[in-house]
């Protein structure tokens, strides 16, 4: 596969702070990268840097085989970036801003109108063009935002947490735009500390903290890194402190708990425990209103592997 | 490029509600005010017709010189006219006297002029009255000292013809430096001389700065460590120099339309006179925005501070400028002009209002012409300082 983004050994200090320690990674053509990390854990330090906007202290960053540098145009015009604050001006309408931003990479006036309309179709603000910021939703804004980084079909897209504070609706807009975004050609670097829409967009995963990878891989790949295999959980109401202790000594069974009348149970491993369990309430005649298995998710791995969550 | 991003930020500055009202009508409603203030003042401090009397004493009526100019100052075609006279000749000096002190008595009069051996001013109170009659009376006396000097100088050799002739000269020389070298005896009856001007060209100077405000907000939108925006802008391809370049041409068009606004303003509805050079004042105008805009491209670039403190610096170092060259009263400009002119030297406010006051009231244009070259100093200065500052390519944090 083909590099797009080569990082080497960045370092990035503030005075004593590290905020980014020895990064090493890649990026490849036509793949969503998903850069997992809590806040504060170096994500959007790692973008500026790889953008030039910040200078680093050691290492070295190639963009399309080439050292990126401020002065580096013919690579800057092939780079699209929506930033996690919003970067639009509250004295043009949707459809100025977009025209805007597009022109400072495309000069052309029928192509660059062609692109506006493209990129708002792709974001669904059909029925907004003519809204000023203010007059737009928290969702509505950050679609905005992210037509105003993607309209001039850059190669190459860095969205970093594009989804803070938005609704579900806009949400699952943005995430749909961002594959037709891949499935269009483009390459792209998505920041987030929401762990499910990674599971939903990304093909790769890169798990940041304290400026250094702790994992990396595909979404599969980097579950495998989690100890337990399966977790189950039952809404039942009342449940005896002695079914709780039976419960702990079933087959696989890792860890027990009960909570609000919900039932937790994570199993190191096996492959019918659910099935298993389904018999020993049915035997037991324990009544339960809802019952559902999970695999790991990529928190249950950060977790394990820092011993805090990814949202913390 | 360069169009497209002159064109966009022409538009944002437009419709920036917060910049108009500073650079467009804050210096309109300020000016509409000062005219409301001071127009009362100064026509309330217009001086009346002062009521004066004369004893005719036979030292009086020989007089010419005395007789002449209060004639002439009493004269009711003179549009000028500083004294009513009452002329008082009695049996005698003593009962004209008693007549006047009568006067004085009744207030019907503020002071009386008694020539005879000696010259007297007899007035019953001080006051505004009283010092500009006893002022103008020392004046005349002191001319009059001038005049008869150089006749008996020219008497004392033997008159001839020639003699007399070159005495009438040299009188008429003297007389004629006076009144070229006394600035108080200057001409400014064809002049709407009126010290609230002064006002009304700090508030030019004010609009002039405040256009600062513009260039401030223009490059910080453009700069990657002052907003998202300028993220945004730094990491398109489009070279630095012409983003800033074009943004900066555009808040300076925007800052001469709000001038212009405010010159016709002024011209039109405050009747504000700014005499007849108008190619200097255009100049003046454009040059004292320039030195704004720089102040304001230098905020912008050396100040690492959010957007509303580099409009309040702006707007403070604007409004002590104006404060220092006579907004508030020109007494003010004076004080500062005469124990600390450097601070005027260095203050662009002043800069502009002493040019266009230098354009109003002086025949020669080298101290207009000084305040120039003084705002192009000023704003090549804080250019170079910004240009350097903006040189820098990566931020350390943003």
């Amino acid at each position: 596969m083909k590099n797009v983004i080569e990082v080497k050994n960045l370092t990035k200090k503030y005075k004593e702070l590290k905020a980014i320690d020895d990064l090493s990674f890649e990026v490849y053509e036509g793949e969503i990268l998903g850069l997992l990390g809590p806040n504060g854990s170096g994500k959007s330090t790692t973008i500026n840097c790889l953008l030039s906007l910040l200078n680093f202290n050691k290492g070295t960053i190639k963009i399309f085989g080439k050292t990126m540098k401020p002065s580096s145009y013919d690579i800057k015009e092939k780079i699209g970036v929506v930033f996690q604050d919003i970067a639009v001006f509250e004295e043009l309408n949707v459809i100025d801003n977009i025209n805007y931003f597009c022109g400072l990479y495309i000069k052309d006036k029928d192509t660059r109108k062609k692109y506006v309309l493209d990129a708002i179709n792709l974001v669904g603000l059909e029925n907004y063009k003519k809204f000023y910021p203010k007059q737009l939703s928290g969702g509505l804004l950050r679609r905005l935002n992210i037509a105003c980084g993607i309209a001039h079909k850059p190669k190459l897209i860095f969205l970093d947490e594009p989804t803070v504070a938005v609704d579900p609706q806009s949400r699952n807009n943005i995430l749909e735009g961002i594959k037709k975004l891949r499935d269009e050609g483009s390459t792209i670097v998505y920041t987030t500390h929401y762990m499910e829409e990674v599971e939903i967009i990304c093909d790769r995963v890169i798990i940041i903290d304290k400026g250094s990878i702790i994992a990396s891989g595909t979404t599969d790949e980097v579950k495998h890194l989690a100890s337990i295999e399966e977790k189950v959980t039952v809404e039942v109401v009342d449940l005896e402190n002695k079914y709780l202790e039976e419960i702990k000594n079933l087959k696989h069974v890792d860890e027990v708990k009960y909570d609000n009348n919900i039932l937790f149970i994570t199993y190191k491993k096996g492959k019918n425990n659910l099935i298993d369990l389904i018999d020993y309430l049915k035997i037991n005649k324990i009544n339960y209103t809802k019952i559902f298995s999970e695999r790991p998710t990529l928190n249950d791995v950060f977790l394990e592997l820092t011993g805090k969550e990814l949202r913390d | 490029m360069f169009y497209h991003n002159f064109k966009y930020s022409l538009k944002i500055l437009l419709k920036n509600k917060m910049l108009i009202f500073w650079t467009f009508a804050f210096p309109i409603i300020l000016g509409s005010l000062f005219k409301m203030a001071f127009s009362d003042i100064e026509n309330n401090e217009k001086l009346d017709t002062i009521d004066i009397a004369i004893i005719q004493t036979e030292e009086f009526n020989n007089n010419q010189i005395y007789k002449k100019t209060y004639e002439e100052l009493s004269n009711k075609n003179n549009k000028n006219k500083l004294f009513n006279i009452y002329y008082i000749k009695e049996k005698n000096n003593l009962e004209s006297k008693k007549k006047a002190n009568q006067l004085l008595e009744q207030d019907k009069i503020v002071g009386y002029l008694f020539l005879e051996n000696k010259k007297e001013i007899i007035v019953k109170t001080s006051g505004i009255n009283q010092t500009v009659f006893k002022y103008v009376t020392e004046e005349i006396i002191q001319t009059e000292k001038i005049i008869t000097n150089l006749i008996k100088e020219g008497m004392s050799s033997n008159s001839t013809d020639q003699t007399i002739n070159q005495l009438y000269e040299k009188i008429y020389d003297k007389v004629l430096s006076i009144n070229e070298n006394n600035t108080i005896l200057k001409d400014t009856t064809n002049t709407n001389l009126s010290y609230t001007m002064i006002e009304f060209y700090t508030l030019i100077a004010m609009t002039c700065l405040y256009g600062g405000i513009l260039a401030m907000t223009s490059i910080n939108n453009n700069l990657a460590n002052m907003s998202s925006k300028g993220k945004r802008i730094f990491i398109s391809p489009t070279k630095k120099y012409k983003t800033i370049i074009s943004s900066v041409l555009a808040s300076y068009i925007v800052q001469l339309i709000g001038l212009f606004i405010l010159f016709i303003y002024t011209v039109v509805v405050l009747k504000v006179d700014y005499g007849n050079n108008f190619p200097l004042i255009i100049l003046l105008a454009l040059i004292g925005s320039l030195a704004g805009l720089s102040l304001g491209v230098f905020t912008s670039c050396v100040f690492k501070n959010s957007e509303n403190t580099k409009t309040g610096i702006i707007i403070s170092l604007t409004m002590l400028g104006c404060f220092l060259s006579g907004m508030m009263g020109i007494t003010m400009k004076y004080v500062i002009d005469k124990n600390v002119p450097i601070i005027n030297k260095l203050n662009p406010a002043n800069m502009i209002t002493d040019g266009f006051y230098s354009l109003y009231y002086y025949d020669t244009l080298d101290r207009y012409y000084f305040n120039i070259i003084s705002l192009i100093i000023f704003a090549m200065i804080l250019i170079v300082i910004s240009t350097f500052s903006l040189r820098r390519q990566k931020y350390d944090s943003i």
